[in-house]
């Protein structure tokens, strides 16, 4: 439908030939595959030469087993799906009624700019995708979670995690600061705090006007960002504390649950006041409790008696089931506040 | 059969009384939603869209009360909504968006891939479904937001000014696909563009300080400007100041309704 000004050339023979042997150098390579994407002539010929080769054979019985085992005609192309360059060029035969024909007059409206120079593919003539089994649950439920996940871990917050985890580690390997595992385990329950808080809401998201009018865009959306947003920081900031000398402070572990329950604290909470100020709240006050001794009296040892803080609020299994049970109270309380995200919450 | 109900709707807007005891039946068909700025045109959509809390009143969409917990998802997943401030993620490409939008409104798996493909294709982006959000103009990503809202095919769909900034074609494409629409399911459109709602609409309303001013068809308002002669260029423009002044005047506010 869109028409290429800028194409000069054709695939040569000779480039046909030397791709389908695989001896063709990567950058020829891939102008060859970018070109084939919107030229059929070149796209069958290439595709013929491959289907030659050893590689060739293996696809097309891929092919057929992939073809056999699909119930129904599939007819997305998962957006994910990693484009195999042998297979791209080949015949998009099978795939039935795939793009249906736009409505009338939309063909090509004068104001419309001229394609992007980024690689977005204009695909719509006859999609070159391969028939790749899309529209497998697993994938595709995978690839909603991220989705759904991916607005969350952006902006400022995952380069905080990431500078919190690599400052601890420069503290303690390169300026030789003994206390560098008792800062991480005093700053690493506030993280998921601040990412559920930077990333639910109206003033955190974009699109929240939208999801507020859907079934799913309440506290649903709301614990499946809270769910990406522990995937990230809990490994990473666990890992860091792994590797930091322990000089007193708690095991690498200890912030786990308290990082939950606060976490799940600042959802409920957020049902009556708020993400933001929910978070200011939660995160807030286990700041204050941690780092208030320290700030009162401020002396030599100070990393000393941050370790010591730290350890009355995380050491010892009473003070850990008592985060846990406050998780699950503050669990339980969502439970029951789960009507108020079915509204915006208020910002 | 109204698939739409609203009584003694009361709706304060930043302290204001953004709808006063509104009360309007709507079914299958465009209907136009007209008015000044600060009519309550955004106000009444929000709460139609579920999205605001009324002070007061009842509203029924499909048939259930939207006040209930239960009631809310099943009429939320029947729903498509355009809100006019439309943010979006610009990494996403139009199909993830409007896939994303679709695993919201919890539409099958099985059934996202092809809605997707033919939201897009209604909205003439088909040829654009891979190019990032971000890299498209302002009117395509209009185009976007109209292709998310009707991906669940939603037998009430609320499109709050939907023809900014499209061009004069797009939006002689747009009428089109509103009319094909409002074949089946319930469309209100909000808008400033009188033109928008003679071509396209089977019912107008017109709200003036979060009141009805006017309710009746195109052609009918068109026929009022005809005869009483108001300010404007095309017959129902002077339509709408006519009736906008008929509601306005002194002891008329009951009697227009």
């Amino acid at each position: 439908m869109t028409r290429r000004e800028r194409r000069h050339w054709h695939v040569s023979d000779d480039l046909v030939t030397r791709y389908a042997a695989g001896d063709l150098p990567e950058p020829d390579a891939w102008s060859l595959e970018k070109h084939v994407e919107d030229c059929a002539g070149c796209a069958s010929r290439v595709s013929a030469a491959v289907r030659g080769t050893a590689a060739g054979a293996v696809l097309a019985r891929v092919r057929a087993a992939v073809l056999e085992s699909a119930p129904a005609p599939a007819v997305s192309p998962a957006p994910t799906a990693p484009r195999a360059p042998g297979a791209s060029p080949a015949p998009a035969a099978s795939r039935g009624p795939a793009a249906s024909p736009a409505p009338a007059g939309s063909g090509a409206p004068a104001g419309r700019p001229a394609p992007a120079p980024t690689p977005a593919p204009t695909r719509a003539p006859a999609p070159p995708a391969p028939p790749a089994p899309a529209a497998r649950p697993a994938l595709s439920r995978l690839a909603r979670l991220l989705w759904a996940a991916g607005p969350a871990v952006r902006g400022a917050w995952l380069p905080a995690v990431l500078v919190v985890a690599a400052a601890a580690l420069s503290l303690s390997y390169l300026a030789g600061f003994a206390g560098a595992r008792a800062l991480l385990l005093a700053v690493a329950p506030v993280m998921p705090v601040a990412g559920v808080a930077l990333s639910y809401g109206p003033h955190a998201d974009p699109l929240h006007e939208v999801a507020a009018a859907t079934p799913g865009g309440g506290l649903r959306l709301a614990l499946t960002r809270t769910v990406a947003v522990l995937a990230v920081c809990v490994p990473l900031l666990t890992l860091a504390g792994l590797l930091l000398p322990a000089s007193g402070a708690p095991a690498a572990a200890a912030w786990l649950l308290p990082g939950l329950a606060l976490a799940l604290a600042s959802m409920a909470l957020a049902s009556f006041v708020g993400c933001r100020v929910a978070a200011g709240v939660t995160g807030g006050g286990w700041l204050c409790a941690v780092l208030a001794p320290v700030a009162v009296a401020p002396g030599a040892a100070v990393t000393a008696r941050l370790s010591e803080q730290l350890s009355r609020c995380l050491d010892g299994t009473a003070t850990q089931a008592a985060w846990a049970a406050a998780a699950v109270l503050s669990a339980a309380l969502l439970a029951l506040r789960r009507p108020a995200y079915d509204r915006p919450l208020r910002p | 059969m109204s698939s739409l109900r609203v009584t003694g709707l009361r709706v304060r807007h930043r302290k204001t009384l953004a709808l006063d005891s509104l009360d309007l039946a709507l079914g299958t068909g465009v209907h136009g939603l007209l008015g000044p700025n600060g009519a309550g045109k955004t106000s009444l959509i929000r709460v139609l869209a579920t999205v605001a809390r009324p002070d007061s009143g009842r509203v029924e969409l499909l048939g259930d009360d939207i006040a209930g917990h239960r009631a809310l998802a099943g009429v939320r997943r029947r729903l498509g909504y355009l809100p006019q401030e439309f943010g979006y993620y610009p990494g996403f490409t139009v199909r993830e968006f409007v896939a994303y939008v679709a695993w919201l409104k919890e539409v099958p798996a099985a059934r996202v891939p092809a809605a997707v493909e033919r939201a897009v294709a209604r909205v003439g982006l088909a040829d654009r479904v891979d190019a990032k959000v971000r890299t498209l103009s302002g009117g395509m990503v209009r185009r976007v937001g109209i292709a998310q809202a009707i991906v669940n095919d939603p037998d009430v769909l609320l499109l709050d000014e939907p023809t900014a900034g499209l061009d004069p074609e797009q939006r002689v494409e747009f009428r089109e696909l509103l009319r094909e629409l409002g074949t089946s399911s319930t469309v209100v459109v909000s808008t400033h563009l009188v033109e928008d709602v003679a071509a396209a609409c089977t019912e107008v309303t017109l709200l003036d300080g979060g009141r009805i001013a006017y309710r009746g068809t195109p052609e009918a308002l068109s026929l009022l400007g005809e005869r009483a002669g108001g300010p404007g260029d095309h017959p129902i423009e002077r339509g709408y100041t006519a009736a906008l002044r008929a509601h306005r005047a002194p002891g008329a506010r009951e009697a227009v309704r």
